[in-house]
């Protein structure tokens, strides 16, 4: 049993390798690289709700609409105010942070669905703002111009952003940091007290955990994930459009945390590769792709409730015997 | 300095009253029982001397301070754990972790800064005496199962056990002894007992099973229609024509 427990390190080095070489192994075929960039992408926003939903209960509806305000508070950072790619980065995920704790103090004033209703409308509210406010955001058209970060100098040395393996190391790198601060934070003090707070807020209270801090730092920490994913996403496709952050997008990325695994590490990575690939994979239209991930939800929810990371966690304890807690 | 001093505490939902001025005083760590027919009050008493519920008028003081007005999670850090009466324990932690939740720090600074430098080293120090009141529940052949698995009656030791974690000076336990066996009723009681004797805390204890009350109590307090009604000794309540007619009238 003890040597069997190398396997899912040894499936983990595996596939770090794998997305380290991908430039490699993936010469020639772009495609590949760029769906791997949208899966970065995705799965940072998908840690930012995993950490809200699957860690703190915090079902949000409106996830999207931060990853907007960051991507927006960016792109206008870049192309009107001229700013670089980093400095832009902190401000817009500091931007979504603060939005976020504040919308997040009004929601939590609601329980259950009506929390999800409210954020729901928060989520649509951002939306209307990004499509509406012309001046801005220059409205549905959307923000065109959204530069690349500065390529990087070292002497001769130029690692220009401009081309796709190196901007596809960049989001990794990124993704990479992202899933290692989801460890630091679900692996302490402060996970245990979220983990508490989505098990019985009210056990979490008498053993003197002021939820609505805790709540208020978890949604200001999701939203500022989403600003980040937001802010990548208009460097990546040098566009900033409302479209990218609307309810539907936050609903996918509520879809790609539970199919993937809400309350699990790997579960957002295994969530956003499978929504961005599958439907590639599967040559469908865009449109196809929701029809797809209702009919697995509805097969997981049956069949998987956990998540595809839970159906493995749970295939894995079968295996080794091992029956005892996460 | 009393322990808890609880002045003309009133509360009504609707047209019930639920606590028509109860007052009492504990004045030191001991063993305290609280009883009463049902709808006297008690449940609603510990949830306004816990927090959970704010009361129409009267005062809590614990240990000399006035508390009305805190919220639950402030008078938990300070020194009153309570057990509920439906009992309740994290489903998904093992009974370690869930003893270890108790024992952890609560604040946010606190919780970040061990997030980013991995101290472990008091979870490491709780862990022996997490392991050590397992033990004396028998629970630690149970120390790795998730809560959800045990039964009804380990889940109570369980929540019991994690009450002590947060060196408390007033416990209020609510029913602890519902729905437990006889045999773990034992191990339950002689663990009440166990650590009274350890460290002498004031224990206030909700219970409609008279015979594990009485046997366990020094002092027992009466309640009715929200109001005490009679305070001393088992014997003397026993004996009492007014407590006799209050539960049988």
């Amino acid at each position: 049993m003890r040597r069997i427990a190398i396997v899912p390190r040894a499936l983990g080095v595996l596939a770090l390798i794998g997305l380290l070489t991908a430039p490699v192994w993936a010469a020639g075929h772009p495609y590949v690289l760029h769906m791997l960039v949208l899966s970065c992408i995705v799965s940072i926003a998908a840690v930012g709700l995993n950490l809200m939903l699957g860690y703190g209960g915090l079902v949000s509806l409106g996830h999207m609409g931060f990853a907007g305000l960051g991507a927006y508070v960016a792109a206008v950072l870049m192309v009107d105010a001229r700013w670089g790619f980093w400095s832009a980065l902190g401000t817009a995920a500091i931007a979504s942070a603060i939005a976020g704790a504040l919308i997040g103090l009004i929601c939590f004033r609601f329980r259950g669905h009506f929390f999800m209703i409210v954020t729901l409308a928060f989520g649509l509210l951002l939306h209307a703002v990004m499509n509406n406010w012309d001046d801005v955001t220059r409205g549905a058209a959307g923000l065109p111009g959204v530069p690349r970060p500065a390529a990087w100098r070292w002497g001769d040395t130029v690692i220009s952003f401009g081309q796709l393996p190196n901007f596809y190391y960049l989001a990794l790198a990124i993704t990479l940091a992202v899933f290692a601060l989801q460890y630091v934070v679900v692996r302490s003090d402060l996970g245990r007290v979220l983990g508490s707070i989505r098990q019985d807020e009210r056990l979490a209270r008498a053993r003197g955990v002021n939820v609505i801090v805790f709540k208020t730092v978890v949604f200001a920490l999701g939203s500022a994930l989403a600003g980040v994913s937001g802010v990548l996403q208009v460097s990546f496709l040098r566009v900033a459009a409302p479209a990218s952050f609307n309810m539907l997008e936050s609903i996918n990325t509520v879809l790609v945390v539970i199919v993937g695994g809400a309350g699990f590490l790997v579960g957002p990575a295994v969530g956003a590769l499978l929504y961005v690939t599958l439907p590639e994979a599967l040559r469908l239209a865009n449109e196809w792709r929701l029809v797809i991930f209702g009919g697995l939800l509805v097969i997981m929810m049956l069949f998987a409730p956990q998540g595809i990371a839970g159906l493995a966690y749970t295939l894995w304890q079968r295996i080794t015997g091992d029956r005892s807690a996460r | 300095m009393s322990v808890l001093e609880i002045r003309g505490l009133h509360k009504a939902y609707g047209g019930i009253q639920a606590l028509d001025d109860a007052d009492f005083v504990i004045e030191s760590p001991g063993l305290y029982g609280l009883i009463g027919p049902n709808g006297a009050g008690k449940t609603t008493l510990f949830d306004v001397v816990a927090g959970t519920v704010q009361a129409d008028s009267g005062s809590v003081r614990f240990g000399g301070q006035d508390i009305t007005g805190w919220p639950s999670h402030r008078r938990a850090l300070g020194g009153i754990s309570r057990s509920f009466q439906e009992c309740r324990v994290l489903p998904e932690e093992s009974c370690l972790d869930n003893v270890l939740f108790a024992a952890q720090p609560k604040g946010l600074a606190a919780c970040m800064w061990q997030a980013f430098t991995r101290n472990n080293a008091h979870r490491r120090r709780v862990t022996d005496e997490a392991m050590r009141l397992l033990g004396l529940v028998r629970l630690q052949g149970h120390a790795h199962t998730p809560a959800a698995q045990l039964s009804f009656g380990q889940k109570r030791l369980l929540e019991l056990v994690s009450v002590f974690m947060s060196s408390p000076r007033l416990l209020l336990l609510d029913e602890p002894a519902s729905g437990v066996n006889p045999a773990l009723l034992e191990v339950l009681s002689d663990f009440i007992c166990t650590m009274y004797a350890e460290e002498a805390r004031a224990f206030l204890i909700v219970e409609h099973n008279m015979e594990f009350i009485m046997a366990l109590a020094s002092d027992i307090i009466v309640m009715h229609q929200g109001k005490v009604l009679e305070r001393g000794s088992p014997q003397a309540v026993q004996a009492s024509p007014r407590v006799l007619e209050a539960y049988l009238g």
